[in-house]
């Protein structure tokens, strides 16, 4: 489950998998194949699915991987300050990784209590992360506990640098830990009381019954969380730069390549580095974890309730998540707080001036928008029929036509900038607004296609047949059936692509040119410049449009009738 | 000595304001089955977690072996429960599901692994025991709920609707092979279930339940021909209710008339003019071509063929009779027939007026 595995999930009144997942390689599935004749038009749409595939996910990562010559690869252990952001990467993945995935355990248990009364609230603050640019923390980090920090040095009197990896490590931890706890907490709340109350009853107290039945069964979830947050981790970009200070990393390193040397070479060298362990945590995770989940039959009687936990432990769990809780909102507190700030650290009068610089980028925040948008509905646009064609089997080369689907998944966005910079570099498309929305569309295709997949094998294909019975041709059975159930998938994919891209910046910092400027892109110049009164105003500016976003999308896919309606007239 | 071997007395527990049951007084002999029979939502499987522990009730008493249990907590109650769709663990294979209650009361090897083979064998589960339960057919993960449950020897089996998850064919082997281990153990057994042909041949005593509360306990013969009200008696199988008006009281039986004419039955305790309604099994009805003293015309209006008997529906006058009759090759094309009342079977009266 990634990020927009939950952006999906907390905005979608889609199926929520209560239906069990039919395998997609089920006998059913392949008999309807055989329904389906082999119409040229479909065989072309496939064709065309493919050849996209080919262009813009498999071409832009050959042409990384095979840009520099093989010596440069030979010769890579020789750089030191390589090397040295190798071993960096390396450290900071298994710290935070695993500080990432205790704190969201601990948080899973702590929101999974139903005696907990403030577990709403609990849950709200820990996804806040995940609908924000992914420099936000690290950039809030520094306003407030910072050298001129709110809390460091106007609160405690501290005056110290907090550049480094330590601080990396702080917000890496706070960044990425909703992941584990949102995973694992839904792991949790799968595990059926009946387990816990069969094992109390065989004479396990609630010790016991956490160590030898709770446990084993979220262990694949706490699994596929920790590779998940160690992907995130290799490949975060945009904290580093703005908090890591002088603390070398594989990602960071690629963009100093191009950014001081203009040396595409050694920028592609060092992305590639990035790729055998990134395709590593995204093969262990796939086809390692998701197999060993226990698919539970969550059978009838459900009336058990689940049993209390000691009063001790309940307390112990509530501090720790307030004390996290407190840190978030703290930092989203910090944020704010300097949009309306005359100088931060210096002189606290509240102001508005920092609004018109942030409105003099107004142009930055619609080309957000605007390629969000677009890439948003590309995505999905795209997805719909690769999905509904593999979901079928009607198109050649279906498990390849699928990997490529969700290769992007595996890769880091750095990776994917750099190849669409080799790649499209000196075709009309290089420097181009349709180059950086084509970028977003396909490193976000995965979300989108696997969530219509699982959209698609979620409706009974009893339904279609029903509908075929009753007279409907084969396009009005796709949609009378499949476009009507799948429109709150398609509207949570929409905005949870659409998040992804306004927030990104680790491909779009190797595609901006001063025509495509995007928002994340100039709050990053603008801390650089120290300018942190107004890169907070645009900050707080993305995250306003982000939630307003997040809210229609919310409205509008728990009205599904509404809006059928609207497209119908 | 057949002792009372649980107790409930006076039991009660409410969800807010809705009563899930109330006033259950219930004792259950050592070494029988005792099944809590009612339909959904009745409170049988609320009573089965108030004696697991799960819940507590808000008033009354649960005794095992005659000591108070409602302060102990569930893993130490001596009630072992079989989950209605098992609650096998599935990171467990079948012998660590097994074994897992005897771990949790710190027995080692050899005892361990022998009791648990010993258990796995007597159920003919010994080829299974390195396997996921997830791997096995749904009459297999039963036994291994079972097994699970009878290796720690509880005091008590509590069984909730063992059979639900089986499909029809399976359930009455299964239900034959549940007996048997039953009666081979001897293991005092409440048993919960909203399926009354399950309750009828499994149980040594059944408790009706409706509505949180129970309206009758008894043997199964007992609750099939003397049911105290109407609940009871459609409960427990297809009957007719006619509505009867007492005639006469002398002579040391009661004469009533009811839609199919008048009946005599062996009966005190009731006064003329009385209305009552008097309680037909289908099967005491006899049926014939010809009309001779003591029977009724009654009008088919359908037939239909049930294996070992033929289910007629009937009119008479207005009133509509159900009717089993064992298999008779000329009767089912005649529009009439000639009904009486079974001589051998006993009529059952209950008090107040049809239920509406």
């Amino acid at each position: 489950m990634g990020r927009r595995d939950w952006i999906k999930a907390l905005i979608s009144s889609a199926p929520k998998g209560t239906k069990a997942l039919a395998p997609p390689d089920t006998p059913e599935g392949a008999t309807l194949s055989r329904m389906v004749p082999r119409e040229p038009l479909t065989l072309l749409a496939g064709i065309g699915v493919i050849a996209l595939l080919i262009v813009f996910v498999l071409l832009p990562i050959l042409a990384v991987v095979t840009y520099p010559p093989l010596t440069d690869y030979l010769t890579l252990p020789e750089n030191g300050r390589w090397v040295r952001a190798a071993m960096n990467t390396c450290r900071m993945v298994v710290l935070s990784t695993t500080t990432a995935t205790f704190v969201g355990f601990v948080y899973a248990v702590a929101i999974s209590r139903p005696e907990l009364r403030g577990r709403w609230t609990l849950r709200l603050i820990a996804t806040l992360p995940l609908f924000s640019p992914p420099f936000t923390l690290g950039f809030s980090f520094l306003l407030m506990y910072g050298r001129f920090g709110l809390i460091s040095h106007n609160i405690l009197g501290f005056e110290a640098s907090i550049l480094g990896w330590k601080s990396l490590w702080a917000v890496q931890t706070l960044t990425h830990f909703p992941f584990a706890a949102l995973a694992i907490e839904r792991a949790l709340a799968i595990t059926p009381a009946r387990l816990e109350a069969a094992a109390r009853n065989l004479g396990a107290s609630g010790l016991t019954v956490f160590r030898t039945v709770t446990l084993p069964l979220v262990r694949p979830a706490v699994a596929g969380a920790a590779l998940l947050i160690a992907t995130y981790v290799l490949a975060d970009f945009a904290n580093p730069l703005v908090i890591g200070g002088d603390f070398p990393l594989l990602a960071t390193e690629a963009w100093y390549r191009i950014d001081g040397w203009g040396d595409i070479g050694g920028a592609a060298l060092l992305a590639a580095t990035l790729l055998p362990p990134a395709l590593l945590f995204f093969v262990a995770e796939r086809f390692w974890v998701s197999q060993r989940n226990y698919s539970v039959i969550s059978g009838r009687g459900g009336a058990l309730g689940r049993l209390p936990l000691p009063r001790l432990v309940t307390w112990a769990l509530i501090a720790i998540c307030v004390v996290i809780a407190t840190l978030i909102l703290s930092l989203y507190f910090g944020i704010i707080a300097g949009a309306f700030t005359e100088t931060w650290g210096v002189d606290w009068t509240p102001t508005l001036d920092k609004w018109p610089v942030a409105f003099s980028k107004s142009d930055h925040l619609r080309n957000s928008v605007v390629y969000a948008a677009t890439a948003g509905l590309a995505a999905t646009f795209f997805a719909m029929p690769a999905a509904f064609l593999v979901d079928q089997r009607a198109i050649p080369f279906r498990r390849t036509v699928d990997f490529l689907c969700v290769l992007p998944a595996a890769v880091p966005g750095v990776f994917i900038g750099i190849g669409y910079l080799l790649f499209f570099g000196g075709t009309p498309l290089a420097g181009t607004a349709a180059l950086m929305i084509l970028a977003f569309t396909f490193a976000n295709l995965p979300f989108s296609y696997q969530v219509l997949r699982s959209g698609l094998a979620q409706i009974d294909q009893n339904l279609g047949k029903a509908a075929a019975n009753l007279g409907a041709s084969r396009l009005r059975v796709l949609w009378d059936i499949h476009c009507r159930l799948l429109w709150p998938t398609c509207v949570s994919a929409w905005t949870a692509t659409f998040i992804s891209c306004i927030t990104n910046l680790s491909i779009a910092i190797f595609l901006v040119t001063s025509a495509t400027q995007v928002t994340t892109f100039s709050i990053l110049g603008l801390i650089g410049d120290n300018r942190l009164e107004a890169a907070s105003a645009l900050t707080t500016a993305l995250l306003a449009i982000t939630l307003v976003t997040v809210l229609i999308a919310w409205r509008l896919s728990r009205t599904p009738r509404l809006l059928s309606v609207v497209v119908d007239a | 000595m057949r002792d009372a071997y649980v107790q409930l007395i006076g039991l009660e527990k409410r969800f807010g304001s809705f009563v899930a049951v109330c006033d259950i007084n219930l004792t259950v002999p050592e070494g029988q089955v005792t099944t809590l029979l009612g339909p959904s939502g009745c409170g049988k499987t609320t009573i089965l977690s108030l004696i697991a522990g799960f819940q507590q009730p808000d008033r009354g008493e649960i005794r095992i072996k005659s000591l108070r249990v409602n302060e102990i907590p569930p893993q130490r109650r001596g009630a072992v429960i079989v989950f209605q769709d098992y609650a096998l663990f599935p990171h467990l294979s079948v012998f660590e599901n097994v074994a897992y209650g005897l771990r949790r009361r710190r027995l080692r090897d050899p005892e361990l692994t022998g009791r648990v083979d010993k258990m796995l064998s007597f159920l003919g589960l010994i080829d299974e025991r390195a396997k996921s339960p997830l791997q096995l057919s749904g009459g297999q993960q039963q036994r291994v709920a079972l097994a699970r449950a009878l290796v720690v020897e509880p005091d008590v089996l509590l069984l909730d609707e063992p059979l639900s998850n089986l499909d029809a064919k399976l359930r009455v082997r299964v239900r034959t092979e549940l007996k048997e281990i039953q009666r081979s153990l001897g293991k005092t057994t409440i048993l919960v279930t909203h399926d009354q042909e399950e309750a009828l041949s499994i149980s040594d005593r059944i408790a009706v339940l409706e509505a949180g509360r129970i309206r009758q306990v008894g043997t199964p013969y007992e609750l099939y021909t003397q049911p105290v009200d109407a609940f009871v008696a459609d409960f427990l199988g297809i009957a007719n209710f006619l509505p009867a008006t007492v005639l006469d009281t002398s002579q040391g039986s009661v004469l009533l008339d009811t839609p199919i004419g008048g009946l005599r039955a062996e009966s005190i305790g009731f006064r003329p003019g009385q209305t009552v309604t008097v309680v037909l099994r289908p099967t005491a009805l006899r049926l014939s071509s010809t009309s001779t003293a003591g029977t009724v015309k009654a009008t088919v209006r359908s037939t239909s063929f049930l294996g070992g008997f033929r289910r007629y529906e009937l009119l008479v006058g207005h009133f509509p009779v159900i009717a089993d009759q064992p298999m008779s090759g000329d009767a089912d094309n005649h529009t009439e027939l000639w009904l009486s009342v079974d001589r051998g079977a006993g009529l059952h009266i209950l008090p107040a007026g049809p239920r509406s």
